[in-house]
């Protein structure tokens, strides 16, 4: 008897199950037929009148129906849900070819990467980087670097001279006093900073210009020394085998004196514009720091000795970026500045 | 400084190197060559020519000649100047030089051009065509020859005195080529000095010497000599002065030639009197101070030491005797004196570089011989006038091969090399056992040379500084940290272009109207006491100028762009170093909208440099919205200021400024402290929604709240306001907590009542 009423609610449920069209439909289902008051409850009330043995075999197939049922439930309740899911991620359709809105990437100034790039690499072979300020001593810019008064390479640089009685530093090679008196020998530093001259400006002379001053102190530094370290340096920095030559050249603070040339990257030394036809470009001056410059930082130029370098930063990314106009350096430009 | 290679090929044995060759080992051994030149090259090919006859062309002030040029045969020539006569010896120019072709003038054929000593580059006459008195048609133009100019950068001269001349530069050439240099005439006559000569300062004048010349006849240098200072850059003005300028450029001493018969009694060389009038050659008077080194006669300044002669006692065509000046200047003096005067002259370019006092009179020597074959007759009268205070000798220099290896890095340099190199540059060399002893020339000793650092220069580049082998150190290498302060700036600068910031650099410089519409006292300012472009009569004291202007300078470009900028503000310390303090300013821009997303922006940004930074309203200064304008505190300190350009101060758009001190932001970065165990007990969380004035400040509110939470306050979140005729409510969360155990609900009761009570007791109202 129950258990017919049992099978006919079993398989017509099963038919309503298959009939559905929405999980709301099917959830209506659930309640009527599984519900706490469904009709299968019902059902197990009327299992008390039963005999115990009726009520094992009654109750088997309850549990029987019971598992189907919610087996087929739950395949379409999961169906249903799948569709749903899929239906609102087709409605989530996104073209994101569109720009992202907000800010852009900025992007840094080419002397600050160059600048970065060179520090990491002095970085790497022991030199730290010092600082120095834009507004120098007389004393530490000229006379500490073996130039006193009325020295006709003071000549040679258009200094800006201030009410305060000082100056704005024509070279990053004051830091190298600075330098000695602060790290004592043996030393290896840079200063890479901002420096001026009082001449006018147009497409190729500033009067704002950007230097790296490097300067190593040690036993028996040499000039065979320098050029290894050199060769070294503009190799990682033009990122190739570069060919360096030393000729003579004048600063006081240095002696003996050289300007360092790199043979032309464009031509490879044949010839060709850049280098005005000879094969070299002149890239730095550089030598080994005169023994006065070494006493008025502190050290015994009879115990050591130590060589000298300025390398253009400006210089250096005009040609890295091909630039034909220094000012555009300086000229706070974002269509020029953005392209870095 | 030209140097003509014919003229240094006169002083060196068999010279057979090409001027490009020796322009490029005078580059890698000496000074630097800035290039090599052809001059003259016409020379070989213009020739003597005589005019056979010449008819005036009617009508013109032209004539039509014949002429024989020997070489080219007879040539029908036209020629315009006034001195075109029949049998005048003169130059004839084939067509293909100096640009000359085959023309017709006026009708008339004219193959080639007869030419003036202007036209053949010899000097500057030009009044009609040039006249020989010998020769025969078809000659090479007598004294002149083709030449090869090699010019070489001042700059790298400034330290070598002895490289103002060709005599001096053919010393370089001799050692660098090994070929041997001609020795000079060093006789001089003797006799009485022809004149008195006192000399103050011998500081000032080391050595005055001089000589006198009677039966001197003025004319124009023979051709050799007008085109020899011609190819090195030297006018040719009359035989007697173009001595002494050929002198100068051959031992880079300046000498001068005075009318001795303008002269009024002996020479004294002493400093001028204040406002002493010198008249000079140039024509101007120059009005001198006591700083001014003079050479004077009893009735004042005949010349400017070392710069310029004076004009009344100027060499003239009716000159019959002379006094001709060698002498020796302080370097520094004339300097500051040429300084001064705003004049250089080639004699005060080589005084500047401390002249060498022996040369005096090796210079009067070689004008002897000169001067007799350009002023036939000439005679010297007695002899020397020479004062003479001679400098100490310099101690001779000593050093061990072995310092001279080392400074080097060549190891394998011996001593018969470093001794070969040094006498080849005419020092003297005494070695034993690789232990030298080196005496300078007096060229070399003025300023040049004088420790035996400057002898490893000497060895080094004459050896081929190619020639040595690059060498690694033999020191340890360790790589020290970046400095914190720029790591930091580096971060800095990493973290604002992620935000979308582009990096500008300004200058240091403002001008005076740039720091007067900011409001910045000028007085504050570092003043550059000589600019010279507009522009720079200032350092900046804030960047704020410049970014003003880069603001309006890209607003033309761009709807909205974002920039920033580290750099220095430079502050007066009086006589000390000013103050350089490095700022932060970032710019964020739009042309449209109404700004409030753009001072939010940097505000989000503040906090992200400056992490717990809280911003309070300031009082604006000029150039900033009055109501957009807030100093940005961290820990208790004002670390500078975000604001919105007041409209005034911008062309369009909407410019909101993000200014911060990086020395304050720095020193005041939180330390990172202990670890904060997690909490084990729950929270709770309330809101409370506070009505006050329309312009009621919500971060003023949250400091009223953040005390009266007390201690189990965990954290106040100010969440958003609603204005209506009421006024302006804020709601706020607060959440509370304890670390050992969790809040009764009468705990958590109790701490609103509070917050509440204390709100109202300031004044406020909070909405149940
Ligand atoms: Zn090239």
């Amino acid at each position: 008897m129950i258990e017919t009423l049992l099978s006919d609610l079993a398989a017509a449920t099963q038919a309503r199950i298959a009939a559905v069209t929405t999980a709301d439909e099917l959830e209506t289902i659930r309640v009527e037929v599984l519900g706490r008051k469904g009709k299968l409850a019902e059902v197990s009330k009327d299992m008390g009148k039963l005999s115990p043995e009726q009520r094992g075999v009654v109750g088997k197939l309850l549990n029987a129906a019971k598992q189907s049922l919610e087996e087929t439930l739950s395949t379409r309740q999961n169906a249903f849900a799948a569709a749903a899911l899929a239906a609102r991620l087709e409605c989530e359709w996104l073209d994101l070819t569109v720009p992202a809105p907000g800010p852009g990437l900025g992007s840094l100034h080419p002397l600050t990467q160059i600048q970065a790039e060179i520090e990491d690499l002095f970085v790497s072979l022991g030199f730290t980087v010092l600082d120095g300020p834009e507004v120098e001593t007389e004393f530490n810019n000229f006379d500490a670097l073996n130039i006193p008064p009325d020295h006709p390479a003071r000549d040679m640089q258009d200094t800006f001279w201030l009410s305060n009685g000082h100056l704005l530093r024509t070279h990053t090679s004051p830091v190298q006093v600075r330098g000695m008196k602060k790290l004592g020998p043996p030393l290896r530093m840079i200063a890479p900073g901002r420096v001026f001259r009082n001449e006018e400006v147009d497409a190729s002379h500033e009067h704002t210009f950007y230097q790296l001053e490097g300067m190593m102190v040690d036993k028996d530094v040499s000039v065979a020394h320098l050029i290894y370290f050199m060769k070294t340096l503009l190799s990682a920095i033009f990122k190739r085998d570069v060919t360096v030559r030393l000729r003579p050249g004048y600063f006081p603070f240095v002696e003996p004196g050289f300007e360092l040339d790199i043979q032309c990257l464009i031509c490879n030394g044949t010839g060709c514009p850049v280098c005005k036809h000879s094969g070299w470009v002149e890239l730095l001056p550089c030598g080994l720091v005169h023994p006065n410059v070494l006493r008025l930082g502190g050290i015994d130029p009879e115990e050591y000795s130590g060589f000298a370098f300025g390398l253009g930063l400006t210089r250096l990314v005009m040609m890295r970026y091909a630039i034909d106009d220094i000012r555009q350096l300086q000229g706070g430009d974002l269509r020029f500045l953005t392209q870095f | 400084m030209k140097f003509s290679s014919s003229w240094l090929a006169e002083h060196i044995d068999g010279l057979t190197l090409a001027p490009a060759e020796l322009g490029s080992l005078i580059t890698i051994k000496t000074a630097e060559c800035e290039g090599v030149e052809a001059h003259g090259a016409h020379f070989d090919h213009v020739v003597v020519a005589r005019v056979l006859t010449s008819e005036p062309i009617p009508g013109t002030h032209l004539a039509v000649t014949s002429v024989d040029t020997g070489r080219y045969g007879i040539k029908q020539v036209v020629c315009g100047a006034p001195n075109c006569r029949a049998n005048l010896l003169t130059a004839y120019v084939p067509p293909g030089q100096l640009g000359v072709t085959n023309a017709k003038l006026r009708g008339v054929d004219s193959a080639g051009m007869l030419a003036s000593a202007k036209e053949l580059g010899i000097s500057s006459e030009d009044e009609g065509i040039i006249e020989f008195v010998t020769g025969n048609p078809g000659d090479a133009i007598p004294g002149c020859s083709s030449d090869t100019i090699i010019e070489i950068d001042n700059k790298s001269l400034t330290h070598r005195p002895d490289l103002w001349g060709h005599h001096g530069m053919a010393r370089e050439v001799s050692a660098i080529t090994g070929r041997a240099l001609r020795p000079l005439s060093a006789d001089l006559p003797s006799g009485p000095a022809p004149i008195a000569v006192s000399i103050v300062d011998p500081k000032l004048c080391p050595r005055f010497s001089a000589l006198r010349f009677e039966n001197v006849t003025v004319q124009p240098s023979p051709l050799w000599l007008q085109q020899r200072l011609e190819s090195v850059g030297l006018n040719p003005i009359n035989n007697i002065v173009d001595v002494t300028n050929f002198v100068m450029a051959d031992l880079a001493q300046p000498m001068h030639a005075y009318d001795a018969a303008k002269l009024n009694g002996g020479i004294t060389v002493r400093t001028a009197a204040d406002g002493e009038p010198c008249p000079a050659l140039n024509g101007t008077t120059y009005f001198l101070d006591p700083s001014v080194l003079v050479i004077a006669d009893e009735s004042g300044p005949v010349g400017i030491a070392g710069i310029i002669g004076g004009g009344p006692s100027a060499i003239s065509a009716s000159t019959t005797t002379i006094l001709l000046e060698a002498a020796n200047f302080h370097a520094a003096s004339i300097r500051k004196t040429s300084t001064k005067l705003k004049l250089r002259t080639d004699a005060s370019m080589r005084f500047e570089k401390s002249q060498d006092p022996a040369n005096t009179v090796r210079a009067l020597a070689r004008a002897i011989a000169l001067l007799e074959q350009v002023s036939p007759g000439i005679r010297v009268v007695g002899g020397v006038a020479d004062v003479y205070y001679p400098a100490a000798p310099p101690a001779p220099i000593e050093f061990s091969l072995a310092w001279m290896r080392r400074k080097l890095g060549k190891a394998d340099l011996t001593a018969a090399e470093v001794t070969a190199i040094l006498t080849s540059l005419a020092f003297g060399v005494t070695e034993t056992d690789g232990e030298f002893t080196v005496t300078v020339p007096s060229w070399r000793a003025t300023k040049d040379v004088s420790i035996k650092d400057d002898l490893v220069e000497e060895v080094g580049r004459m050896i081929g500084y190619g020639n040595l082998t690059p060498l690694p150190p033999l020191v340890p290498n360790t790589v020290p940290p970046l400095p914190p302060e720029r790591a930091y700036l580096r971060g800095l600068r990493q973290l604002l272009t992620a935000q979308g910031y582009t990096e500008v650099y300004n200058y240091s410089f403002v001008n005076e109207a740039q720091a007067l519409e900011l409001g910045l006292p000028i007085a504050d300012h570092v003043r550059v006491v000589n600019p010279i472009a507009q522009g720079q009569e200032l350092l900046r004291t804030s960047l704020l100028p410049h970014i003003k202007r880069n603001i309006n300078d890209n607003a033309r470009e761009f709807e909205s762009f974002r920039l920033f900028e580290i750099g220095k503000e430079i502050h007066d310390r009086g006589r000390d170093l000013p103050e350089e303090i490095p700022h932060l300013a970032a710019v964020s821009f739009t042309k449209h909208g109404d700004g409030t997303a753009s001072l939010f922006e940097l505000k989000r940004l503040a906090g992200t440099i400056a992490v717990g930074c809280t911003l309070e309203p300031a009082t604006a200064h000029s150039y900033e919205h009055p109501f957009r304008s807030a100093v940005v505190i961290l820990r208790n300190e004002p670390i500078g200021r975000l604001f919105e350009f007041h409209p005034s101060a911008v062309e369009t758009g909407r410019a909101a400024v993000l200014y911060l001190d990086l020395v304050k932001l720095q020193a005041l970065r939180p330390e990172t402290g202990k670890y904060r165990p997690l909490r084990r007990f729950p929270t709770s969380a309330f809101d409370l929604t506070v009505v006050a004035d329309p312009r009621e400040l919500a971060g003023r509110v949250l400091g009223l709240i953040e005390p009266l939470a007390g201690p189990q306050a965990l954290k106040v979140q100010y969440l958003y306001d609603y204005t209506s005729e009421r006024g302006r409510s804020m709601t706020y969360r607060i959440t509370v907590g304890a670390a050992d155990r969790t809040l009764t609900s009468d705990e958590v009761t109790a701490t609103r009542a509070a917050i509440i009570k204390g709100l109202e007791a300031s004044g406020l109202t909070v909405q149940s």
